[in-house]
């Protein structure tokens, strides 16, 4: 059993504030990707589960035991570095094997273990290379075998795919995932790739400015984004947004700005009552929003198109709606739109997110 | 674009030509300098080793090779100018780099006062070596040195330092270790840190002790500026003059002299011209071969260490 407890970790360099109150627990084989952007505490919350950053508050514990005092050595870690971090001097062998030797581990298990590690990654015939004879994929793949040699506890990965190229990047994200179902192990993944963050966490955290916005599976995110934020973080093209206007209607809500006019039904927008005659945003996500005019239960916008993306199996446009754009995925390639045509869009109510103008959290 | 550039052709080359005289102009104060200080007396010398060049007999007849078969065949030149040379050469640079690498490493780290030891071990650097030199020889002076005065202190009996080979020998090297463990220092230390965190922190999970961190992940990643640091300490040791003519003036009875101190000694107090400059000239192949080779010795260590 190693379940990863955080409970009210609290970073601070100076008077920064890296990481705020955090508390989170990660069970046993479960995989939690961190994301969010650069300078939002994700890593530095990596480094201290292992133990490369100490903690300002705090405890984190690994598999019951609170590792606060110990150094990463003692942590059962084993982790996963950007740069990958190999010993550009050793050979890969020597790579896998350093931690071992480390912990006097007899030569011959070291032997076994080394093969074994390297067998589950293919990269047996690269044993005797040094690192810089490798392409980034094969080092990416001797950094994860220096991982899994050692059989820890825990994985961490530091955004281990980011010094890919975009086709290696998704070659290795479908690698990780099966290493994971043949050596079930509890990982913490840092990442600012969403795509990467949905693809491969059982549970996604995201976090802004050291303060985490959301914890919950990929789908729980893209469908019920607690905040503005992470509904424009999670999903690609991102959502849509714009700013509107509510009153009060008999039996609903009247949303509008320049451009927009919708009626929601009360009964479903009960939460909107409370936002009577003030601003709230609308969230659509571009694959939501269907060519056509409004049917029951849907409300729609009306713009022009003014760019078009052929993407080959679909295409995404760019309207103006109002004084803004938004983007409406998932058009019929075939389609001729040009520029300056007027077309009508629409949405299933059950798909728009209501937002806090001002404070962006959700209107549920 | 060539259709361009090619109406402006006579113009660019004209623009060229004034680049290149300013250059030119630029450049010609130093190659004045390297050829009346450098490549002239150079010249002179070589020509000198050719020549029967005495001050009292300035006939400077051609003998060809004489005075270099006459060092070659010198026993001074052989069994003690030559290992004296060599073993200085070694001992202080592997001394200087050992002692340098330890202080890198102990600035490397942070520790209270860090700012105050930094300016303290770089001061030496600051000391011109003939004072340093005197210094020492006052230090280790047999009658008036602070090291017999500290040795009686523990009831030990004083030491005549500088009137035997392997004291006064010390003595030279000790001067020589305490005027270039700083540069050491300052070179490695500036190296250690530009050197990237990430293998450290992987060596920290990985449970390497301090002594395997040094020893798998640092020293290797620092061989490169070491390889580098070694021959320019090396070849700046072999013609080591000044620290010697002072401290021992390549005594007693020659018993410390180096390369440097014999052709100096030849050509100036015993004023044979011709015997020195071969004798320097000598020293000058001597050192080109031997930095060559040790530079491909210490760079293929660093290759199979790639």
């Amino acid at each position: 059993m190693a379940e990863v407890i955080l409970t009210n970790v609290r970073k601070t360099y100076g008077a920064v504030v890296a990481v705020e109150d955090l508390s989170l627990s990660i069970a046993d084989h479960e995989f939690v990707v961190f994301v969010g952007p650069s300078g939002c505490g994700k890593s530095t919350t990596l480094r201290m589960i292992a133990g490369l950053e100490d903690t300002t508050r705090g405890t984190i514990s690994i598999g019951s035991r609170v590792v606060n005092g110990l150094q990463p050595k003692d942590r059962d870690i084993a982790m996963v570095f950007q740069n990958y971090a190999l010993y550009q001097h050793m050979s890969v062998y020597d790579n896998l094997a350093f931690g071992l030797r480390n912990r006097r581990v007899p030569a011959a298990q070291i032997d076994a273990a080394v093969r074994h590690a390297a067998r589950t990654l293919s990269i047996e015939t690269l044993l005797e290379r040094r690192p810089r004879q490798l392409s980034g994929g094969q080092q990416q793949r001797v950094a994860l075998g220096r991982c899994i040699v050692r059989n820890p506890k825990v994985f961490l990965f530091d955004e281990p795919l980011s010094n890919l190229d975009a086709q290696l990047r998704g070659q290795m994200r479908l690698e990780i995932k099966e290493l994971r179902q043949r050596v079930p192990t509890t990982s913490v993944f840092v990442t600012h790739d969403q795509v990467e963050a949905m693809t491969l966490g059982d549970r996604i955290v995201v976090m802004k400015d050291g303060l985490m916005q959301q914890v919950g599976s990929p789908l729980e995110l893209y469908r019920r984004p607690v905040n503005r934020f992470v509904a424009s973080f999670i999903g690609s093209p991102a959502m849509n947004f714009f700013d509107v206007h509510v009153t009060a209607v008999p039996m609903g809500f009247r949303l509008s700005a320049d451009g927009i006019d919708l009626e929601l039904p009360q009964r479903r927008f009960a939460g909107l009552g409370a936002h009577a005659g003030r601003a709230v945003t609308i969230g659509v996500r571009p694959q939501h929003l269907r060519l056509g005019c409004t049917q029951v239960d849907q409300v729609g916008l009306s713009g022009q198109v003014m760019v078009t993306e052929q993407l080959g199996d679909e295409q995404v446009l760019a309207v103006r709606v109002g004084a803004g754009d938004i983007r409406v995925a998932g058009i019929d390639p075939e389609l001729s739109l040009p520029t300056g045509t007027r077309i009508n869009v629409a949405v299933p109510m059950d798909n728009l997110h209501l937002f806090d103008a001002a404070s962006g959290v959700a209107i549920r | 674009m060539a259709g361009v550039a090619n109406p402006m052709a006579g113009f660019r080359l004209v623009a060229v030509d004034e680049k290149k005289r300013f250059m030119l102009a630029l450049i010609a104060p130093a190659v004045l300098v390297l050829v009346f200080f450098q490549i002239l007396p150079i010249l002179t010398g070589a020509n000198a080793s050719f020549r029967d060049w005495h001050l009292n007999d300035p006939k400077k007849t051609w003998i060809g090779l004489t005075n270099y078969a006459y060092v070659v065949r010198d026993r001074e030149f052989l069994n003690v100018v030559l290992p004296n040379t060599f073993g200085f050469l070694a001992a202080s640079v592997a001394a200087s780099l050992i002692a340098g690498l330890m202080l890198a490493l102990l600035l490397n780290r942070q520790f209270p006062g860090r700012w105050l030891v930094q300016t303290i071990v770089l001061l030496p650097l600051m000391v011109a070596p003939v004072i340093a030199a005197i210094m020492i020889r006052w230090m280790f002076n047999d009658q008036f040195g602070i090291v017999n005065v500290i040795l009686e202190a523990f009831g030990i009996a004083p030491i005549a330092w500088l009137t035997q080979k392997w004291t006064a020998f010390f003595a030279i090297l000790l001067t020589d270790v305490w005027l270039w463990t700083p540069w050491f220092a300052l070179l490695l230390l500036a190296a250690l840190q530009s050197l990237p965190p990430e293998p450290f922190e992987a060596a920290q999970i990985d449970a390497a002790s301090a002594w395997r961190t040094f020893r798998y992940i640092t020293l290797p990643m620092l061989r490169p500026v070491i390889v580098v640091c070694v021959v320019i300490r090396a070849i700046d040791a072999f013609r080591t003059f000044d620290i010697v003519w002072t401290i021992s003036g390549g005594g007693p009875a020659r018993a410390t002299e180096v390369f440097s101190i014999y052709a100096y000694v030849e050509a100036f107090q015993f004023l044979n011209f011709g015997r020195g400059s071969a004798a320097a000239v000598l020293g000058a192949i001597i050192i080109v071969v031997f930095a060559m080779a040790l530079y491909r010795l210490l760079n293929r260590w660093v290759e199979v260490s790639r």
